[in-house]
């Protein structure tokens, strides 16, 4: 396992680092315990939506900084609709793949862009602030990784259910008990659920 | 070693001496023999072992009949560890370890646990020592064994093995005693008759020895159940080819570690002392994890650094050539915190910014004010890249 020669310049020289002074927005995400957070701030040009600045925090391992470098280069001067389409695959592929274990570190900085764009978004009255619901769960179970083949979990036929009722998330999982990535995936989908405050608990079977 | 490279990481493995490749050069081309009966050839290798294991077991406080030799401290925790329980289950099937134990023991205990037996696990201060009182309440009639680590692999903790003999020693029954020695051999004192060890793993990588070989001790009068089924080539617990080479080098290598023990742990701890000033003086937010001073092994520096992640300076310093490890998530296979630093009471971010420095006897002191120098450097340079240093200093 090792990382690519562009992970390791992306990681030792990151580009577009450093808190930005009067953002039009930004978003963080992530959390300390869990091993990293990265911040994102955006400078938009109100006009043409075009990102006319981006740059970021990280606390995290080599692979998160290069990916959080990566993805600002590639979203610096791209329209707010175009850099939504900015995916963590495409931040992977540009820094010629990943080891499989490190995929869901750089999941992080693709996710935090896409927070960003999205308060930008909802600040500046461009869209409303989304209900909480089977969607928004689906979504936030493909930003995790399965760490032995780095794909997410729902692409993977990991999620066999996904409930949403009065404020209590259900889902069952298929994974098995010998599994040694089991109850990471667990605790990576209550920290991915958490911050929601319509969820008020979460429910996770397992066979 | 790598021209150029600062290795300190020498706890997971060290490099094989100079005097050691000479000592198993021989046994690798002309002398390759395995031990045998009568003629020349194997009763050289016969005369080789034996005197391997009189020299080693001279370091131990043992005889020479004691020592096992396996290929290497894992098998022999396994071949103790499985072979006392099963000698003695007919006796009780309770066993004692700790959560702060290395993962040998700790795989073995969740091995019998599923297969039988009972297993207390005691926890630990916020420095690495098991708690003791816990230790004497949990001493059961049907308690067989007892197991723990001498020296801590991450934190270098040396658990107090004469207060823990003599609560074994209160109860009204024997409760064998098994030690996993790896990190103390040679770097701690180590008497196996002074301390009433039943039986001990060691491991000859871990003192300047080649990897692939470790010994046994066993008390004279300890039952081992048989583990390991086969031909006996060598020992009678292991049974199979073992590298005669490796016998050779390992020897050696217990010659020099322990001929000069003294000095040899006096020069570890001036540089370890020296290296924890330096951190501490150099680099602002960093904390030691484990004892300070004469409870911790003379070779072990542990620190956590605050606002950063430690994959991130392992990577920097290894881009530097400087190889040290780390106890965060990200560096680890299963992605998990480090399960000492958690049961020590540390929070998350504490283990993920934690740094193990471990010095060997080929350690100097430029490679430590190198290595400070470059952390200071790669500490200020992640930190201005951190949420988190931004954070607390706007808190301030």
């Amino acid at each position: 396992m090792q990382y690519s020669q562009k992970v390791l310049d992306h990681f030792m020289h990151p580009h577009n680092v450093g808190k930005m002074d009067n953002p039009d927005a930004e978003a963080t995400e992530g959390s300390p315990a869990c091993g990293d957070q990265v911040t994102v701030y955006l400078k938009v040009n109100d006009q043409t939506k075009t990102i006319e600045d981006i740059s970021f925090l990280s606390y995290g391992c080599a692979s998160n900084i290069a990916t959080a470098s990566i993805i600002t280069d590639m979203a610096k001067g791209k329209t707010l609709e175009e850099a939504k389409n900015i995916t963590w695959k495409d931040a992977m592929d540009a820094l010629d793949g990943l080891p499989p274990v490190k995929v869901h570190c750089s999941v992080l900085a693709a996710d935090t862009l896409q927070s960003a764009i999205s308060n930008y978004e909802i600040e500046h009255g461009l869209k409303e602030v989304p209900d909480f619901g089977k969607a928004t769960i689906e979504e936030e179970l493909k930003k995790i990784i399965y760490p032995q083949v780095g794909e997410d979990i729902i692409a993977l036929k990991m999620v066999k259910y996904i409930g949403f009722q009065d404020g209590e998330v259900t889902i069952d999982l298929n994974i098995m008990k010998f599994d040694q990535w089991r109850d990471n995936i667990a605790e990576e989908i209550r920290e991915h659920l958490m911050k929601y405050p319509d969820v008020k608990k979460i429910t996770i079977n397992l066979p | 070693m790598q021209p150029g490279r600062i290795y300190l990481d020498n706890c997971v493995t060290t490099c094989p001496a100079p005097e050691v490749l000479a000592a198993m050069q021989p046994y690798l081309q002309e002398k390759f023999w395995f031990p045998g009966t009568f003629i020349s050839t194997g009763e050289s290798t016969n005369e080789m072992i034996s005197r391997s294991q009189q020299l080693i077991a001279d370091t131990l406080g043992a005889k020479p009949n004691e020592i096992h030799f396996t290929s290497g401290g894992t098998l022999a925790n396994n071949i103790a560890i499985k072979g006392l329980a099963n000698a003695y289950k007919q006796q009780g099937r309770h066993i004692i370890v700790s959560v702060v134990d290395y993962p040998d023991l700790l795989t073995n205990a969740a091995y019998l646990e599923k297969n039988g037996f009972e297993v207390t696990y005691l926890s630990s201060d916020s420095e690495g020592f098991i708690s003791l009182e816990e230790l004497k309440n949990a001493i059961r009639k049907d308690t067989i064994l007892f197991m723990t680590t001498y020296v801590n692999h991450t934190v270098g903790t040396i658990q107090p093995l004469s207060e823990i003999k003599a609560i074994l020693d209160s109860a009204d029954h024997k409760i064998y005693f098994h030690l996993d020695a790896g990190q103390g051999y040679g770097k701690v004192p180590l008497k196996v008759n002074e301390l009433g060890i039943d039986t001990m793993s060691i491991s000859a990588h871990k003192i300047h020895g080649p990897q692939g070989i470790g010994a046994l001790y066993q008390k004279t009068g300890t039952k081992l159940a048989q583990l390991i089924h086969g031909v006996k080539r060598v020992d009678n617990l292991q049974t199979g080819g073992l590298g005669i080479a490796l016998i050779a080098g390992f020897a050696q290598a217990a010659e020099l570690v322990c001929s000069d023990f003294e000095r040899n742990t006096a020069y570890l701890r001036e540089l370890s002392n020296y290296l924890l000033e330096k951190l501490e003086k150099e680099i602002p937010f960093v904390e030691l994890n484990g004892p300070r001073g004469e409870k911790r092994a003379p070779h072990n520096i542990n620190v956590s650094i605050d606002f950063i992640e430690g994959e991130a300076i392992t990577m920097m310093l290894d881009q530097k050539g400087i190889t040290v490890a780390t106890g965060s998530a990200c560096a680890s296979e299963g992605l998990k915190a480090n399960y000492i630093l958690m049961a020590m009471g540390k929070t998350h971010i504490q283990s993920h910014g934690s740094m193990k420095f471990t010095i060997s006897r080929y350690t100097t002191k430029a490679e430590l004010d190198e290595t400070v120098q470059a952390l200071a450097k790669i500490t200020q340079e992640l930190r201005n890249r951190s949420p988190l240093y931004l954070a607390m200093n706007k808190e301030k």
